[in-house]
Order: C-alpha cells, then structure tokens, then sequence
C-alpha cells in the first residue's frame, strides 16, 4: 500500500506531428492532468524522456515544465530508463511522496521521434543496449534480440508467427477504438503475416513504432478515488548471452512479483492489464512472467481470446506500444492513463466494472521493468 | 573460447562479473574452452542500425558452447537453424564470426 493517489491525468495524440515541438507536447499533457487534478499545488515534477538529448537537443525538462506552467521554483528531474522512463518517473514520484518530501507531484512522459530519420531513431535505441560488449559487436539489436526469443519460443512450444500475429490483430483492434491511438486502420492476419520482415520471424506488425507523444499524471498523497496499491521495479541482465533462460525475463518476473507482494494480491485478481508490448513477442513472455498464464503457454491464451478486452484477463486495452504508438518517454505514463479511465469506467474499450489494474512497463531487453498496481477506492 | 566461472557455483559467464550475480558470493575465474558449440537460437536482421547497414540481411545466433555452461552471441556468416553444429572463424571488431562445421 503507498497511499499515493491519483488526481489527474493527461495525453496528446500519439502519432506525427512534425508540426509540434517536444515542448508543446509536454506541456500538453501537463495542463490537461493539471486540469483533471483541479490544479493543485504542484511539489515537485518527474519527467521520463530517453532521447531528448540524442535526436532532439533538449534536455532540461522538468525545469522547463516547471517554467513555463508557473510551477515556482520547486525541484524537477528528468528520469531516464530507456522505455521505461514513464514507469521509473512515476515511482521516483511515488517514493518522493512516501519520503514525506511531497504532498503532490506531476509526472509527465514525452518523446519526440518522427522528425529524424528510421537508421538514427534505431542507432539512438541501441543506446539503451550494452554497446561495450561482444554481443554488440555482433551486431544484435533490439528488434534482433526478440527475434532470438521468438524463434526460440516457437521450437520449445507448440506456438508460431501465427500466434504473435493475431497478437498484434488484438492490439491493432483495440486502438481501432482509442481515439488518441496512433494507428486507426484495421488490418488483417494476412497483412500481419505478409509483412515486410524485420528480424525474423518479427515483421513490421510485431515491432512497435516511432511516435511523438506525450503523457502526465496528477499523484498526491490526498485521497482520490484511484489508489496506487502498489509500485515495484527491478533490474535484469543487459545481454542476451546472460540470461540463465532465455525464454524468461527476469526483470519483469521480479518486478511484477515485489507488486504483488506489497499489494497483498495475485495476478488472479486482476481484472485490466497495460503491458509492454514493443515487439508482439515481449508481450506473449510478459504474460507469463506475470503469471497470468502459465510459463510456455502464453500463446494458448492468445489463440483463446482470453487477452482481448472480452476475455477473461484484457492486456493492452488501448492498443498498446504496436497499435496505440510507443512514444519512449512517455509509454510508461500513457500506460497509467489507460488504466485510471479504465477505473474511473469511461475508458476506450472499457472493460466491466473493474477493480484491479496492472501496468508493467520495460526498458532495454530486460535491463528495467516497472509495474504500479492501481486500485479503484 | 575464454568464459568466466563462478568458484562457489555453477554460473559460467561469457563476461567477467565483479562478483557472481547467481550466488552473490563467489568470484568468476578464466577458463579456457573450445569454441565449438551449437545453435541455441538465431534472427536474421534485415533492418539494421547505420553502423551494420552495409552487411544487412545477416544471421545473428546465440549458441550454447559445447564444453562450458553459457552461451554466446555471435554472427555467423549464412543462415543457420537451431541444433546447427557450428564454431568460431575470426574475431572481427569485438564479434566473435562463427560458420558452421
């Protein structure tokens, strides 16, 4: 139990927008929690952003957030964590609340991705990869390393391209719904399967996208009607070649496990669920890590219908990073805004009366993983 | 083929560790082994970072040593399947490039 809460949340579009600066996108998103808060007074502001400063030359975020929203001279940072920026922004405020420091914090996530070009948007990713090692040196990237895990997936289960396809139809389907989704086509299993390859088997549908985007969230140790139950993290090995199984990652394991562990629930009682999906195949091991199904038969679940928003356990209600756009900074953030509208019961592709959210949000190929349990009170 | 072995466990490592991340105690040491090994698993990358652009599509395997517990990735120069017997040719700007047997 944190007996942090949310007051606010916020979120952009998530798509292209050449025409938006990172910084208008941020403040978006701000204002828009600000609002839905009843604009309190703000403590303290975490923004999670990863490359900010490698493609886009900004830096200085939380300041300029605290600047330009007339926020006073209070303390700021900005949280880096790769992908799971948002996730680790968010527990960094969480931990400055139960510190006693904060009553109220803001916590924003943005990225600014489409104005450079696909070769430098994946060499800047490589950033969040060990880049001094042989593995590296190999030639291994983060589309190659899901691609390993997969192949490896298919030859130990009964599962195939087939399964992360209609993975992906499942997400894509759920953002058809998501007015702030970035991707609002339908598609078909054919079109999933017939895709341009990328890293084999992974092809252009199992792989998330570039997105500009921005999300914020209101927490505050005054009650509201959405409890953070619990909030977890946890560190895992940064290559490949050291994961004891290779069909396990660790980081997710043992954050979402401490999350249960502090909320005094299991992975049965959760009735809505925002996961990490960058790549389809990181979606099908997550579901298993968190035990929602068992090791090795995620893919079941997925040909059962059981992780559509009509099944008995709903992943990625708003069409997670492949459908609803992965704009890095922000992800971990959005993740939350999903899951407090799912709450409060006016969310796209709202589930039924839920009480119980998770969200598990990643970085690097296991390097981070967060997950906040939020509850309904 | 050099990997590093924990002196209190069984954890064996392609990289050294300053102490063993499996019992948290012990401290890795060199052990010299062959390079032979097999397929554990592989990807081809048709979308490559710049620095890799102007050799794309390649293989990128992880293979299981034959001799030593871990596993290490490398590229190998043609395609490869799981359970493929292969071992190392040349190391090459930090890459260990295998080829099969």
């Amino acid at each position: 139990m944190t007996n942090v809460y949310v007051h606010g949340i916020g979120m952009t579009q998530f798509g292209t927008f050449i025409d938006r600066t990172m910084k208008d996108l941020l403040l978006d998103a701000c204002i828009q929690a600000l609002e839905d808060a009843g604009n309190p007074k703000v403590d303290a502001v975490f923004v999670g952003n990863f490359m900010g400063g490698s493609i886009y030359n900004q830096e200085i975020l939380g300041a300029i957030v605290a600047n330009e929203l007339g926020l006073g001279f209070i303390p700021t940072a900005k949280v880096e964590g790769a992908c799971a920026s948002g996730g680790i922004a968010l527990r960094q405020g969480i931990l400055g609340i139960l510190s006693g420091e904060y009553n109220t914090v803001l916590v924003a996530g943005v990225e600014k991705m489409k104005h450079a070009s696909t070769a430098d948007v994946t060499q800047a990713i490589n950033a969040a990869m060990d880049n001094d090692s042989n593995e590296k040196h190999a030639g291994l990237t983060f589309p190659g390393f899901f691609g390993v895990l997969a192949n490896r997936y298919f030859y130990e289960t009964g599962a195939s391209k087939k399964h992360l396809a209609m993975l992906a139809l499942k997400n894509r389907e759920h953002a058809l719904n998501n007015p702030l989704a970035q991707f609002r086509k339908p598609t078909t299993l054919e079109e999933i399967m017939d895709a341009r390859m990328i890293t084999n088997p992974l092809g252009l549908f199992d792989c998330s996208p570039m997105t500009d985007g921005a999300a914020a969230l209101v927490i505050s140790k005054e009650k509201s009607a959405i409890h953070i139950r619990s909030s977890a993290q946890a560190s895992g090995p940064t290559q490949m070649q050291d994961a004891d199984d290779l069909l396990s990652i660790p980081a997710i394991r043992e954050s979402g496990r401490l999350a249960y562990e502090k909320a005094g629930v299991g992975p049965e009682d959760i009735d809505v669920v925002e996961i990490h999906d960058c790549f389809s195949m990181t979606e099908m091991i997550a579901i298993e890590e968190l035990g929602f199904f068992n090791k090795r038969e995620g893919w079941k679940a997925v040909e059962e219908g059981r992780t559509k928003s009509t099944g008995d356990k709903p992943v990625n209600t708003s069409g997670g990073l492949l459908s609803r756009g992965h704009p890095i900074g922000a992800t971990g953030v959005a993740q939350i805004y999903q899951l407090v509208s799912q709450l409060r019961g006016n969310a796209a592709n709202q589930v039924d009366n839920p009480r119980l959210a998770l969200a598990q949000n990643l970085g690097g190929t296991g390097s981070y993983s967060t997950v906040h349990i939020l509850e309904r009170v | 083929m050099k990997v590093f072995q924990c002196n209190s466990c069984d954890y064996q490592s392609i990289s050294n560790k300053y102490v063993c991340p499996k019992c948290l105690k012990g401290k890795l040491e060199e052990l010299e082994v062959p390079s032979t090994g097999t397929v554990y698993s592989f990807t081809d990358i048709h979308v490559a970072p710049s620095e890799f652009a102007d050799i794309a599509p390649y293989t990128v395997a992880l293979v299981q040593l034959d001799e030593a517990k871990g596993k290490v990735t490398v590229r190998v120069n043609e395609p490869v399947q799981i359970g493929d017997k292969v071992e190392l040719e040349n190391v090459e700007k930090g890459a260990y490039l295998y080829k099969k047997i």
